[in-house]
C-alpha cells in the first residue's frame, strides 16, 4: 500500500498520482535494453543521481516507506531481515539465513540471524544481534518514528499496540531467545509475515537499544540523524555518531560512501559497485533530464519520467539505449465514490468506463512508452494479475473491450441506469484533480470525454497534497470523482493493493485511502480471509479473484499500468529493481 | 529623519505581525493540505494521524497555534519545525539566504546598470538606431518568461548541455565561502537571465522619464546657464528621473530577496523560493510562515531604504 513519493513536474513528493509514473505497455517498451543492464558491471567509481524533488523525508529507517527512500537509503545503506535483489520476485534471506521456519500452525516464525555483520562507526566493533531487530519493530509502533505500515503488517503480533504509543512500546510476540535467535508470533497466520514479504521493509533494519533510545525519546525520534549502517554505503561523514552537513542537506544534498564496516562476503543481495553515490536535489525536471542524458556518470532520480518532448525524442534517437522502461508495479485509476448519487448505481458507473478513451488519457502523460492500457486493478507483475485476465482483461467487461472508449455502449448502461435518453440529466458532480501537468492534463481529457454521456462536473483543480489530504481522502468532502489517482505496491503480493482501497472497515474520517468507499461485506469477508493464507499460489487466487470483483463493479476506472521510466548517462549500466517499482538498485548498477 | 526611521520601524514589526496573522489565517481558512495525513503515510490508522496532528500541535485551536507560534518566535526567534521533515524552519531558512542574497544582489547591479545605462543613452540618442534597437530588444526580454529564458540560456550557453558552452549550467552553484571564483562564474548565467527583464523595464521607464524631464523649464534654464550638456543630463536631468526607478528597484529587490521561484528553480540554485515553493505544495506551515516573512521583512526593508534614499536623491524631499 506504499504510495510512491516521486515529484512530478513538481514534486511534490510525490505521491499517488504524482507519483506513479508512466506507463506503458510492454510492446511500447524499449527494447534497447534491459531491466539488468546491457553491459558487464565495473567497480569503483562515482554517480551522481539528479533529483526534481527533495528526496528523502527522513533518514530514519523507522520511517522509510517511499520509493526514493528505498532507492536512497534503504538498499544501499541498510540491511533488514529479508530483501530483494534485481531478479527476485520473492524475499531472498539478507540478515536472516532462511525463509522463516514456521510452528503452531505458521503462528510462530522463527528465524536465525547471519553473523559477522557489523555495523558503522561508531559501533563498528559490533555485530547484529537479534535483539536489535526486535527493537527496530518494537520502536515502529512508536509515534514519534512516523511509520507507515507497521498497523497494516505487524497489528497481529502478539502484544502489538493497537495505536501509535508515546514511547517504544515492548511487544511480547517478538523475543530474542539468544543473539543469533528471533522469535515471532502472531494471533493468526499473517501471509505477508510466513512468506516474509513484509519483514523485508525497513521496519526490520536492526536498531541497538542502547545505543538508539536516547534518540528515540520525545515527540519525534532523531535516531535517523545519528543513525548506524549495516549496508555497502552509509552517509558521508557519519561515522562520528551524527550525519553532518556534507553528508545530508535536506532537499538538497545526499551524499553516500561506501561502509568500512561492510563486509561483501555477507551480503547476498548487494553487489555495491560504486565508489560514491550522490543524490542532488531540487533540479529543474527539463533541464535534469538533459543533463543526465548529455552528461556523463548521471542517473535519473525521484522523477517519473523526462518531460513527454524529452522522451518521445530520446526514444527515437541514439539516446534511446540510455533509457531502461518496465512495469512499474502500479497503476493510475479514477475514483469513483459510491456513496455519492449515483455513482451507487453500477450501471452508472459502468457507462463511465466505457466512455473513456483510455488511450487519450495515456496520451496526456506521454503516450504508449509511459504504460499499458489498463483492463483490470492488478498490473503486470502482482501475483494474481494472469489469474484476473492478463493482460486482456475479463471479456465479460465489455466496458473496458475498446481503449478508446464506446460511447454508444456508455450510453446503453446510462439507459439501464435510468437514463432513457442515455444521457446524464442530474446535477453536476464535483470533481477534484491535481492541478499541475501532466495530471492536470488527465483530468481535463476526463471531463471532456464524459460530457460525452451529458456528465457535468464541478470541476476544481488543486495541488497534489491538497487533492489528497483535504479531498479525496476525506469521505465528508463527498467528492464524486477522484480523476489523478495511482497506487504502488508494496512487495510482491497484491494485498497491499487491494485491501487498502477497497476493505470497508479501511474507511476512515482522514487520510482514508478507500476513496470509493466500498464497504461491501462480501468483499470484506474475501479479503480478510485473503490474508490470511499462508499459500502464495492460494493467495494469487485469492486476490485475482478479488480483482474480477472490483473490475467487474467499476468502483474505480484503471485506465494505465505504469512504466517507470529510468534514463542514465551513457557510461552507466542502470539495473532497475521490481520489488521498488523498478526504481534503480543503485547497490548492482555501475559503470560501464 | 531619525524619528522617521524609528517610527517606520516600528511599523514594520506591526506589518510583520499583521502578514504572519493573515498568512496563518489563509492556510485554515483556504483549501490547503493537511499535514497529519501527509506525514501518517498511506492507509494510516486513524490514531497515527491523530498522535500526529497532536505532536504537531494541530489538535488546537488555530489562534492557540498562532500564539504559540509567536511566542516562540518573539522569544526565542524559533521559526518552529517543518511539517515535512522535522528540520528546523530557520536553520533551513538561512542556511538557504545566501544563495537567494548571490542570485539577487549580483542580479541587482545588473539591471541598474544596463537599465540606467541604456535608457539614458535611448533618451538622450532618441529615435538613434541604438535607441530603436535598445528598445526593441528591451520589448522581447520584457515579454519573455523567465523560466522560458532561463531554459533557452541553458540550452545555448551551458557547458553541460549548452550549443555554445561558456557559462556553468544548472546545479553549479558553489557558496561564495568555498570558492569564490566558482561562486561568480556559476552565478553569471542566472545574473543574466534574472536581470534581462527588469533591466529591460528599467531601461523604458528611465527613457520616457528622462526624455520628458529633459523639456522641463529648469533644464532649459540650466542650459542657458551655459552648463555643459553632461552637467545638464547626469546633476539635473537623471537625478530628477531616477525617482521612480529607485521605487520600483527597492521593491523589486525586496521582492527577489524573499525567493526567486523560476531563476532558482530553472539553475537549481538552493534559495529561499524554491524552499517556498515546495512549502506551499506540501503544506508545511511553519516553512511557508517563515518565508513569507522574510520575504515580508525585505520588502518593507526595502521601502523603508527607499524612502530615504529619496532624501538624498531629491532635493525636495524633506523628512522631518
Amino acid at each position: 500500500m506504499r504510495r510512491y513519493l516521486r515529484s512530478l513536474p513538481l514534486l511534490a513528493t510525490a505521491v499517488a498520482s504524482v507519483v506513479i509514473a508512466g506507463c506503458g505497455g510492454s510492446s511500447s517498451s524499449s527494447s534497447s535494453s534491459t531491466s539488468t543492464g546491457s553491459t558487464a558491471a565495473k567497480n569503483g567509481g562515482a554517480v551522481t543521481v539528479l533529483e526534481v524533488g527533495g528526496g528523502v523525508l527522513s533518514l530514519d529507517p523507522g520511517y522509510w516507506y517511499y520509493q526514493t527512500d528505498y532507492t536512497d537509503l534503504y538498499q544501499p545503506t541498510q540491511r533488514a531481515l529479508y530483501g530483494f535483489t534485481p531478479q527476485a520476485a520473492s524475499p531472498v534471506p539478507d540478515l536472516a539465513t532462511s525463509q522463516p521456519i514456521l510452528s503452531n500452525g505458521g503462528k510462530t516464525l522463527t528465524f536465525h540471524i547471519r553473523p559477522g555483520v557489523h555495523y558503522s562507526a561508531p559501533l563498528a566493533s559490533r555485530t547484529v544481534a537479534a535483539a536489535d531487530i526486535k527493537y527496530a519493530m518494537e520502536r515502529c509502533f512508536a509515534a514519534g518514528v512516523g511509520n507507515g505500515y507497521a498497523f497494516s503488517y505487524f497489528n497481529r503480533i502478539v502484544g502489538a499496540p493497537s495505536k501509535p504509543t508515546t514511547t517504544v512500546p515492548s511487544v511480547s510476540g517478538i523475543t530474542a531467545p539468544n543473539a543469533s535467535t528471533l522469535v515471532i508470533t502472531t494471533t493468526v497466520p499473517v501471509g505477508v509475515l510466513t512468506v516474509p514479504n513484509a519483514l523485508a521493509l525497513p521496519c526490520t533494519v536492526p536498531i541497538p537499544q542502547d545505543y538508539a533510545a536516547k534518540y528515540d525519546t520525545g515527540a519525534q525520534s532523531t535516531y535517523g540523524m545519528h543513525q548506524v549502517f549495516t549496508g555497502p554505503y552509509m552517509i558521508s561523514g557519519a561515522g562520528t555518531g551524527t550525519v553532518p552537513s556534507s553528508g545530508y542537506q535536506t532537499g538538497k544534498l545526499l551524499a553516500l560512501v561506501r561502509n568500512p564496516s561492510w563486509v561483501k562476503s555477507t551480503d547476498p543481495i548487494r553487489p555495491a559497485h560504486f565508489d560514491t553515490i550522490t543524490f542532488k536535489g531540487g533540479n529543474d525536471i527539463t533541464v535534469a533530464s538533459q543533463q543526465i542524458l548529455s552528461g556523463q556518470s548521471l542517473m535519473s532520480g525521484d522523477f517519473a519520467a523526462p518531460p513527454p518532448a524529452i522522451l518521445k525524442q530520446g526514444l527515437t534517437s541514439s539516446q534511446k539505449s540510455q533509457f531502461q522502461i518496465a512495469p512499474s508495479g502500479g497503476n493510475r485509476y479514477i475514483a469513483l465514490n459510491t456513496t455519492v448519487k449515483p455513482l451507487d448505481n453500477v450501471n452508472f458507473r459502468r457507462a463511465i468506463a466505457a466512455v473513456l478513451n483510455r488511450n487519450a488519457l495515456r496520451l496526456t502523460r506521454g503516450g504508449p512508452a509511459i504504460g499499458t492500457v489498463a483492463t483490470h486493478f492488478l498490473p503486470p507483475q502482482n501475483p494474481g494479475f494472469q489469474q484476473a485476465g492478463g493482460t486482456a482483461g475479463d471479456p465479460a467487461n465489455d466496458f473496458y473491450a475498446n481503449p478508446n472508449g464506446n460511447v454508444a455502449l456508455a450510453e446503453s448502461y446510462m439507459k439501464k441506469a435510468g437514463y432513457p435518453t442515455g444521457q446524464y440529466t442530474g446535477p453536476p458532480l464535483l470533481t477534484i484533480a491535481d492541478n499541475e501537468p501532466p495530471a492536470a492534463n488527465t483530468a481535463q481529457a476526463v471531463q471532456s470525454q464524459l460530457g460525452q454521456i451529458g456528465i457535468k462536473l464541478t470541476f476544481r483543480e488543486v495541488p497534489h497534497a491538497t487533492m489528497l489530504s483535504k479531498y479525496c481522502e476525506v469521505p465528508k468532502a463527498a467528492v464524486a470523482i477522484c480523476p489523478t489517482l495511482g497506487w504502488g505496491r508494496d512487495f510482491f503480493d497484491s494485498q497491499s493493493f487491494i485491501t487498502p482501497l477497497f476493505y470497508g472497515p479501511n474507511i476512515i474520517p482522514s487520510g482514508n485511502s478507500n476513496m470509493s468507499q466500498v464497504n461491501v461485506p462480501a468483499l470484506n469477508t474475501q479479503m480478510q480471509a485473503a490474508e490470511q493464507l499462508t499459500d502464495a499460489t492460494q493467495r494469487a487466487s485469492a486476490w485475482a479473484n478479488l480483482d474480477k470483483e472490483i473490475t467487474s463493479q467499476v468502483y474505480v476506472v484503471t485506465w494505465l499500468w505504469d512504466n517507470e521510466v529510468g534514463f542514465h548517462s551513457t557510461n552507466v549500466n542502470g539495473v532497475q529493481w521490481p520489488f521498488n517499482g523498478n526504481d534503480w538498485d543503485l547497490t548492482a548498477s555501475s559503470l560501464k | 529623519m531619525a524619528k522617521y526611521i524609528i517610527r517606520r520601524l516600528l511599523w514594520v514589526i506591526v506589518l510583520l505581525f499583521l502578514v504572519s496573522l493573515i498568512t496563518f489565517v489563509i492556510f485554515y481558512l483556504l483549501p490547503s493540505a493537511d499535514p497529519a495525513t501527509l506525514r501518517a503515510g498511506r492507509q494510516p490508522n486513524p490514531a497515527v494521524v491523530a498522535q500526529i496532528r497532536h505532536n504537531l500541535g494541530l489538535d488546537k485551536p488555530w489562534y492557540t497555534q498562532y500564539f504559540n507560534y509567536m511566542k516562540a518566535l518573539v522569544l526565542h526567534f524559533n521559526f518552529g519545525y517543518s511539517y515535512t521533515n522535522n528540520v528546523n524552519v530557520r536553520t533551513l531558512i538561512f542556511d538557504r539566504l545566501p544563495a537567494t542574497i548571490s542570485l539577487t544582489v549580483g542580479a541587482a547591479i545588473l539591471f541598474l546598470v544596463l537599465g540606467i545605462g541604456v535608457g539614458t543613452i535611448s533618451a538622450v540618442r532618441r529615435r538613434s538606431k541604438f535607441d530603436r534597437a535598445a528598445m526593441g530588444t528591451a520589448l522581447v526580454a520584457i515579454s519573455a518568461p523567465v523560466y522560458w529564458l532561463g531554459l533557452l540560456a541553458l540550452f545555448v550557453f551551458a557547458k553541460d548541455i549548452g550549443k555554445v558552452p561558456i557559462f556553468p549550467g544548472a546545479s553549479s552553484y558553489v557558496p561564495i565561502s568555498q570558492s569564490p571564483t566558482k561562486w561568480f562564474t556559476s552565478l553569471l548565467l542566472p545574473w543574466i537571465v534574472l536581470a534581462a527583464s527588469f533591466a529591460a523595464i528599467y531601461a523604458r521607464l528611465l527613457r520616457a522619464n528622462l526624455i520628458e524631464v529633459m523639456s522641463e523649464d529648469y533644464i532649459r534654464t540650466a542650459r542657458a546657464k551655459g552648463l555643459s550638456e553632461r552637467r545638464v543630463i547626469y546633476h539635473h536631468g537623471i537625478r530628477s528621473a531616477i525617482t521612480p526607478i529607485v521605487t520600483a528597484a527597492g521593491l523589486d529587490i525586496g521582492v527577489l530577496l524573499g525567493g526567486a521561484i523560476l531563476t532558482e528553480t530553472v539553475f537549481n540554485i538552493p534559495g529561499i523560493g524554491r524552499l517556498a515553493y515546495d512549502s506551499i505544495l506540501a503544506g508545511d506551515l511553519p516553512m511557508i510562515q517563515g518565508t513569507v516573512l522574510l520575504g515580508a521583512f525585505f520588502i518593507v526593508i526595502m521601502n523603508l531604504v527607499v524612502d530615504v534614499a529619496y532624501a538624498f536623491i531629491d532635493p525636495r524631499v524633506r523628512y522631518s
